[in-house]
């Protein structure tokens, strides 16, 4: 019999028993939205290495990881920050320095290959982006680099295949093959003491990623009784038993945004990927923001009460109402 | 003068090419059509539409939601704004499923670089295999699906030779002149996808002017130049042979009222327009 309460951690611990060097990963979110920023600012802390990031879209999150050197692997389909940064700088420099692996598919086919591991099925059909480059034999990254000899059971032997309608004659469909990480690391506004999960505001991809994952870590604003979170059972995303730890962070996606809690701090995202045009930039960065804080708590100490209640969530809104956006 | 009401055409140097942009891409929608749009210029544009041309039609963000009426401006897909009022708020597999099905009648989408056919490359400059002689863009996002299953989608993008190109580095999006994999084989966009045709770009507007495809052929050809702008800026800004003889002129100009919804209503923060 499960102890569900034991499934609390602090994130240190979460990082240090869940995560291994070399884990294939994926996370809750979408570009600068809800990203687990105190687990990603960890994970950097514990100096973890080779990690293999399998995820429909990255953004702020993926540029911390990668700048700092954790990263060997990344399939995935975008990167950047939105208005506040329009690449990944980290992402390539190191591709450019040959020191990350990057396999592109399409924003549906990420999804399809998350939502095929999410099924347990071992790849899914579309018909999303046929005619482009993506498809393109000579651009298939990991098979050129003989990393789809089925050594790693985690990687797919091929990038797609095709395969003929045997039901209706219509067109043959692509086939993408399942995303099955190790972790999933999901930030969310509530989580059940036993594990119940809710996402509030516009899910993601999130279903998917924290279905597809052998394990899945959840961080979340506020934990919450779980005879209160499952008052209303169709608001709640994930079951408990599908949940190995449980974490709770206030503030946990800063600078990333949380739906009905904070903003996006677009100022903070925009300054980041200013430093990240260096490796020297990013290191004195991370330096000042991760490894010079003890832990996130300490982050969000010297990010101050001022910064973080001007992005407050208005509690009618969903979003800051306070928040300077645009130049008027 | 009071902007509000007035459907005068607005003078030249009382708007910015970004807002010719705008209006111009509200024009595109048809009313109670569903329409994708992405970040930035893609959300003024429905957003004015919504409030001109097309009160009724729908947008739909990939991050999941449907039919948001936002209060305030959302200043990208995954914003908290989106879903204000939405009909529906779920995630991609949702409304990618939905486009992947045929609900989306049209798409707005951007580009580094395009070719005649309306080829779009997003994911890198230069030799992909070559990191070192190649610059890393954004990558695909959902620009190759929506492209893929929408029946017409709407390119805005900057206008330079050097974007305008003969062939692109990297088809991120398929244009109607497209490769078959795995032969690599170049056939028109309707072989390719077969069954699963729909449609695929229609318009491309730039800081410069509104290029159109030509229904047989799948050519880019220049339809209207913005104002200020000659063919023969044209010309020297398409690293391809651009057909200008079916240009009808110049391209319609904001009304005031339009400039005033822009500023004032769907943009007042100055995300956007400033």
């Amino acid at each position: 019999m499960a102890d569900f309460k034991s499934k609390k951690m602090t994130v240190p611990e979460a990082v240090r028993e869940l995560i291994k060097d070399g884990d294939m990963m994926t996370f809750s979110g979408f570009t600068i939205w809800r990203r687990p920023m105190a687990m990603v600012h960890e994970i950097v802390r514990q100096g973890k290495k080779d990690l293999h990031l399998v995820e429909v879209n990255s953004g702020t999150h993926g540029e911390v990881l990668i700048g700092a050197g954790c990263v060997k692997v990344w399939e995935s389909c975008f990167m950047g920050h939105e208005l506040f940064g329009k690449i990944g700088a980290n992402l390539n420099r190191k591709l450019k320095n040959g020191e990350i692996i990057v396999e592109d598919y399409s924003h549906v086919q990420m999804v399809m290959r998350l939502a095929a591991g999410s099924m347990g099925l071992p790849f899914l059909p579309t018909y999303c982006a046929l005619g482009t480059d993506i498809l393109n034999p000579e651009y298939d990254v990991l098979g050129k680099k003989g990393m789809r000899d089925g050594s790693n059971p985690r990687i797919p032997t091929e990038k797609f295949n095709y395969q003929e309608d045997p039901f209706y004659g219509e067109r043959a469909v692509l086939n993408v093959p399942a995303a099955r990480p190790n972790v999933c690391i999901a930030h969310v506004q509530q989580v059940g003491d036993e594990g119940t999960v809710k996402v509030m505001g516009q899910r993601y991809s999130d279903n998917e990623a924290m279905k597809a994952a052998d394990k899945l870590i959840v961080v979340a604003e506020e934990i919450v009784p779980e005879e209160v979170i499952r008052q209303d059972p169709t608001a709640n995303l994930i079951p408990h038993y599908l949940v190995d730890a449980i974490v709770e962070q206030p503030w946990g996606a800063h600078p990333t945004g949380c739906f009905g809690y904070y903003e996006v701090d677009g100022a903070f995202i925009r300054d980041f990927y200013s430093k990240t045009k260096t490796q020297e930039g990013f290191d004195a960065w991370a330096e000042e923001w991760i490894l010079g804080c003890g832990d996130y708590n300490e982050y969000l100490y010297k990010l101050g009460f001022n910064r973080l209640d001007s992005l407050r969530a208005n509690a009618a809104m969903n979003y800051s109402l306070r928040v300077k956006r645009g130049a008027r | 003068m009071e902007w509000k009401n007035n459907f005068d055409l607005a003078k030249p140097s009382d708007f910015k090419t970004l807002d010719l942009l705008a209006v111009s891409g509200a024009r595109e929608v048809n009313d109670r059509e569903i329409v994708f749009a992405g970040t930035g210029l893609p959300m003024l544009a429905v957003s004015l539409a919504q409030k001109t041309n097309a009160p009724k039609a729908s947008i739909v963000y990939e991050a999941g939601s449907m039919d948001g009426r936002p209060a305030h401006l959302p200043a990208s897909v995954g914003d908290a704004r989106c879903e204000h009022k939405a009909s529906v708020s779920s995630g991609l597999m949702d409304v990618f499923s939905q486009l992947q099905k045929g609900a989306v009648d049209l798409a707005f989408l951007g580009g580094a670089e395009i070719d005649k056919y309306g080829n779009v490359n997003t994911t890198a400059v230069g030799d992909y295999m070559d990191p070192n002689a190649s610059s890393r863009l954004a990558g695909s996002g959902g620009n190759p699906d929506i492209n893929s299953m929408a029946r017409r989608t709407v390119f805005i993008m900057v206008q330079e030779k050097r974007r305008f190109k003969e062939e692109v580095d990297y088809i991120t999006s398929p244009g109607w002149r497209v490769k078959d994999w795995p032969s690599g084989k170049w056939k028109s966009r309707q072989e390719v996808y077969g069954s699963a045709y729909r449609g695929g770009p229609v318009a491309v507007i730039t800081n410069m002017a509104v290029f159109r495809f030509d229904e047989q052929t799948g050519l880019m050809y220049l339809d209207t130049v913005h104002p200020g702008t000659t063919i023969e800026d044209i010309k020297a800004n398409v690293g391809f042979d651009i057909d200008v003889s079916r240009c009808r002129g110049e391209t319609p100009l904001p009304t005031y009222h339009e400039l005033y919804l822009l500023y004032n209503v769907i943009d007042p923060e100055g995300i956007f327009v400033a």
